[in-house]
């Protein structure tokens, strides 16, 4: 496929290309510009694509509004804490799987997989009734100990397993020879050479953790124990209609600061997703 | 005769510790899954079991009764006239998203894989959506899909009077498939192109000196090569379409009328806004059993479309 | 330093016995070679050495200690993989310290001990890159410097230079050779290649299909193979083979009888005739052979021949001027025919 095309048809891809892009950047310009117009412009007519002026006010009213930074703080501390857990858990399982023979290794991993087949949405009741019992409702434990054991740890530990698959074996039976226990091997020699797909792992778990919506909703029920999804969805005036610009305005803080991440570290980022051993 | 013999005395004199290299190994194996598998089992197995046992009460959480009932809510499953419309909308919104989602992935990843200029910043910007907070990126979208928002300023702006995008069934359907859609192609897109990326290139040129046409090419290398990962993220992609619930949340609640409300949702409603757990709890196996049915069908497909695997 | 005994070791993976009772004394300070085809067990034997397989039966010595049930790391040896098998994410000195880490010495010791390593192998000046900044010749002299900074009792080669060009092979065949004259470490060598093994070893073991086929040293196992597989595995080009019947006057095959060496059993039987290319010698009173090709090689000629109706490879030692269809006439030095039982395969001159 990678053979160098005409002019013509590099005109015809680029111009294709840009066609396609409209609805994967235009939303998000869209909501960093209607963030910072004044109120009585975000609806003007025709649609102001570049700001007229300027109005920074609404960014301050997200915080009177909501405990923004209490709800940022949440948000971010419970992904940390679930990218970090499912990173180890997942990838000594996936490494277990991979490289250690036990008795009984193919039926335990096939009840790790069964995992994939019940999404947390499946089990949201029980789990509600058993962190109630445990009287764990409106905390931010449910947030953190689903994720990092549920459906998305299975899938990292499929990816981390499908990796160590992959890595020469001679590696560890090097370390082996040179004096290492398994844990050490684990440790020294498989988990930094598995970078790769720890990355992928960590933006997955990150994500899905950052972008949650159904478990807060169900488990949280004070303002100031919000995560940043539900937060976003709190500004409203008194009937209940949407204070958009404030909206947007949150909903700019709580977007930006991952998509420049992104942006500055897009090539790990996509490579460490292409290299999960998901090519099949 | 002598060889054996000497195994005998060489085994007489021996004793084997009982913690030999297999043993201290297969010990270490699970101690390396027992982090995993009894999470696994904690939030996952035992609630499973539990959300069978409780469709098997009536259990109203206002009313705090707890009654087993036997059957009765999977009865209820079969009389509930909202059902077949949720399960309706369920079908269009996964078949949509899942046809949508990897066409347009396949088509992205075939541009992405020409070798032209700026290519990388193509490819960053098509996958931006998948980093953007999901309710951010749902709360822009309704915002433009507001009567009065930028998509109907815009079509006005070229004098064509857009729909009230949201509030008929039809174009809220078409809303909430298109805006999931945009949000995570990147994903399958990145995927697709690193499959792509691993068709050996001598394949293409045998395929050129061959005289195939580009299009013969795509069809009967490219897609036979890539179709282990085309298989994989369509499961992934159909398993994830049945579990959406934010975008559906914040851009229709379900509506207009229960139009948009998919299994997820209105399981979602049964149980939380309506407090009826054991209902809910029915609603839940009938979404694992519908995740399980899909998944078990698509390995079994796998035979029939995957041409190629290592 | 220490010798190695192997008493009875058997293999097997579940019902599929892999290797069949292998007994195998290595004195202390010995360079042995462990020769076969693929699968027959050479790779697997090693590995159970180094213990990194279980062994199903029968008993490994390290020196006077039964090591079947320690670890690797407790067995003092140290091991050159085939593909190196070094750390990509450390660099050579790390590589090469890597081990002594692991056993509580000191980081100035480590230090000394991989500066004296590096200084046989010639590594000083890549002690800071990388094994991917390293080219072949190069990543194989840091697994060499990884198994001998630790001073092991024994090393293990398992096929090093098998990822090597030939040009390469040859000069890391003379490098470990002189890297053992050195050290006089006891070594166990796998390799598929007969030249590596007649060239490197003290002593070849030569193994079939899980079992010993021949133990020996190079040139006697070449000179006096005990089995037709030996005598067809040692030796380039292959040692030609004849099946006929030993008769009083002579060897019968199809379309040719041959001279028989003296001291043969009694009697008439069937058997195999074995000649290396390099028993031929011509002469005008020898046996007529029409020569189908001629490879000249510089220092000898190898040349293709029908003995009857037999199709041999001879090589003289001067150059042959022949052209396919010729008639050349060859005679075999008697002290050099191996006579193997049609049967069995077992030498029987």
């Amino acid at each position: 496929m990678k053979t160098e095309l005409a002019p013509r048809t590099k005109v015809l891809v680029y111009g294709l290309m840009c066609v396609l892009l409209i609805p994967f950047v235009f939303p998000t310009w869209w909501m960093v510009t209607s963030s910072v117009k004044p109120i009585s412009q975000i609806f003007a007519f025709p649609p102001d694509i570049i700001p007229r002026s300027f109005d920074f006010t609404t960014y301050g009213r997200v915080f009177e509004l909501q405990p923004f930074a209490q709800q940022y703080w949440n948000s971010a501390y419970i992904a940390a804490l679930v990218t970090i857990g499912t990173m180890l858990f997942s990838s000594m399982a996936g490494y277990a799987f991979a490289r250690i023979r036990f008795p009984g290794a193919n039926l335990l991993f096939m009840v790790v997989l069964l995992g994939l087949l019940i999404p947390s949405e499946v089990t949201i009741v029980p789990l509600f009734q058993m962190f109630l019992s445990w009287g764990m409702i409106n905390t931010h434990w449910p947030l953190v100990l689903v994720p990092i054991f549920g459906a998305p740890s299975v899938f990292a530990t499929f990816v981390m397993r499908q990796f160590f698959i992959a890595l020469p074996v001679e590696l560890e039976e090097a370390a082996r020879v040179d004096g290492l226990g398994r844990f050490k091997i684990f440790w020294t020699i498989a988990l930094p050479l598995a970078r790769p797909a720890l990355a992928a792992v960590a933006i997955f778990t990150f994500l899905h953790s950052w972008n949650l919506y159904l478990e807060p909703i169900v488990f949280l029920s004070s303002p100031d124990r919000f995560t940043l999804p539900q937060a976003l969805t709190q500004f409203t005036d008194a009937y209940g209609g949407a204070l958009w610009n404030v909206q947007l305005a949150a909903a700019s803080m709580t977007a930006l600061p991952v998509l420049i991440v992104f942006i500055i570290a897009q090539k790990q980022f996509v490579e460490g997703l292409a290299h999960t051993g998901l090519k099949g | 005769m002598t060889s054996s013999a000497t195994s005998m005395a060489v085994r007489e004199k021996r004793k084997r510790p009982f913690w030999t290299m297999e043993r201290r190994d297969a010990a270490a194996g699970y101690l390396f899954i027992a982090p995993q598998l009894a999470g696994i089992t904690l939030f996952v197995l035992i609630p499973l079991g539990l959300v069978f046992w409780y469709s098997l009460h009536e259990w109203n959480v206002l009313a705090s009764t707890f009654r087993f009932i036997g059957t009765e809510n999977y009865e209820r499953l079969l009389t509930d006239r909202d059902l077949p419309r949720v399960l309706g909308a369920t079908a269009i919104f996964s078949a949509g998203l899942v046809v949508l989602n990897m066409s347009l992935a396949l088509l992205l990843a075939v541009l992405l894989n020409q070798k032209l200029a700026g290519i990388t910043i193509f490819r960053t910007l098509f996958f931006s959506p998948v980093v953007v907070s999901l309710v951010a990126w749902t709360i822009v979208w309704s915002f433009l899909l507001q009567n009065n928002g930028g998509i109907n300023g815009m079509l006005a702006a070229i004098g064509v009077e857009g729909p009230n995008w949201l509030r008929n069934p039809t174009t809220a359907m078409i809303s909430v498939i298109v805006v999931q859609v945009f949000k995570n192609v990147g994903l399958n897109m990145i995927l697709f192109l690193a499959a792509l990326q691993g068709v050996p290139r001598e394949l293409y040129e045998a395929a050129r000196v061959d005289g195939a046409s580009p299009f013969k090419q795509f069809r009967r290398i490219t897609l036979p090569l890539i179709s282990p990962t085309v298989l994989l993220t369509s499961i992934i992609t159909i398993v994830g379409s049945l579990q959406v619930f934010a975008q559906i949340a914040v851009l229709t609640q379900g509506g207009p009328g229960i139009s948009t409300t998919v299994l997820v949702y209105y399981l979602y409603q049964q149980a939380f806004q309506f407090h009826l757990f054991g209902y809910g709890s029915t609603l839940s196996i009938l979404l694992f059993v519908i995740v399980a049915v899909l998944t078990f069908a698509q390995w079994q497909m796998r035979r029939k479309i995957v041409f190629y695997e290592n | 330093m220490a010798s190695v005994t192997l008493t009875d070791v058997r293999k097997s993976y579940g019902a599929t016995a892999v290797i069949h009772g292998v007994d195998v004394d290595i004195a202390d300070g010995e360079f042995v070679v462990l020769v076969g085809p693929s699968g027959c067990g050479k790779s697997t034997l090693l590995r159970m050495v180094a213990g990194l397989e279980t062994i199903t039966d029968g008993e490994i010595a390290i020196g006077d200690r039964v090591v079947n049930d320690l670890e690797p790391k407790d067995r003092d040896i140290a091991m050159v993989f085939q593909n190196y098998a070094l750390y990509p994410h450390m660099t050579v000195a790390t590589n090469m310290g890597f081990s002594l880490e692991h056993r509580g010495t000191s980081k100035a010791q480590i230090a000394e001990r991989v500066k004296w390593a590096a200084d046989i192998l010639g590594l000083e000046a890549l002690l800071d890159r990388y094994p991917r900044q390293l080219s072949g010749g190069q990543r194989q002299r840091v697994a060499m410097g990884r198994a001998i900074v630790r001073n092991p009792q024994v090393f293990l080669f398992d096929e090093p230079l098998s990822n090597l060009d030939a040009k390469l092979r040859v000069v890391m065949r003379g490098e470990i050779k002189g890297l053992h004259q050195r050290l006089r470490t006891t070594t166990i060598y796998v390799t598929h290649d007969q030249v590596e093994a007649m060239t490197m070893a003290d002593k070849i073991v030569v193994l079939n299909a899980g079992r010993v086929e021949q133990v020996g040293a190079p040139l006697d196992l070449y000179d006096r193979p005990a089995n037709q597989f030996v005598a067809g595995f040692i030796g380039s080009p292959a040692m030609n083979f004849i099946g006929g019947r030993i008769t009083p006057g002579g060897f019968v095959a199809a379309g040719v009888t041959l001279p028989l060496p003296a001291g043969l059993p009694a009697g008439e039987r069937s058997a195999v005739y074995g000649a290396r290319p390099e028993a031929f010698a011509l002469a005008p009173d020898g046996l007529p052979a029409t020569v189908t090709l001629v490879e000249p090689m510089g220092p000898e000629t190898q040349v293709t021949l029908m003995l009857g109706e037999h199709q041999i490879i001879a090589v003289f030692r001067e150059r042959v001027k022949a052209r396919p269809g010729d008639t050349l006439h060859i005679r075999p030095d008697l002290e050099a025919i191996h006579l193997f039982d049609a049967e069995t395969g077992a030498r029987l001159n």
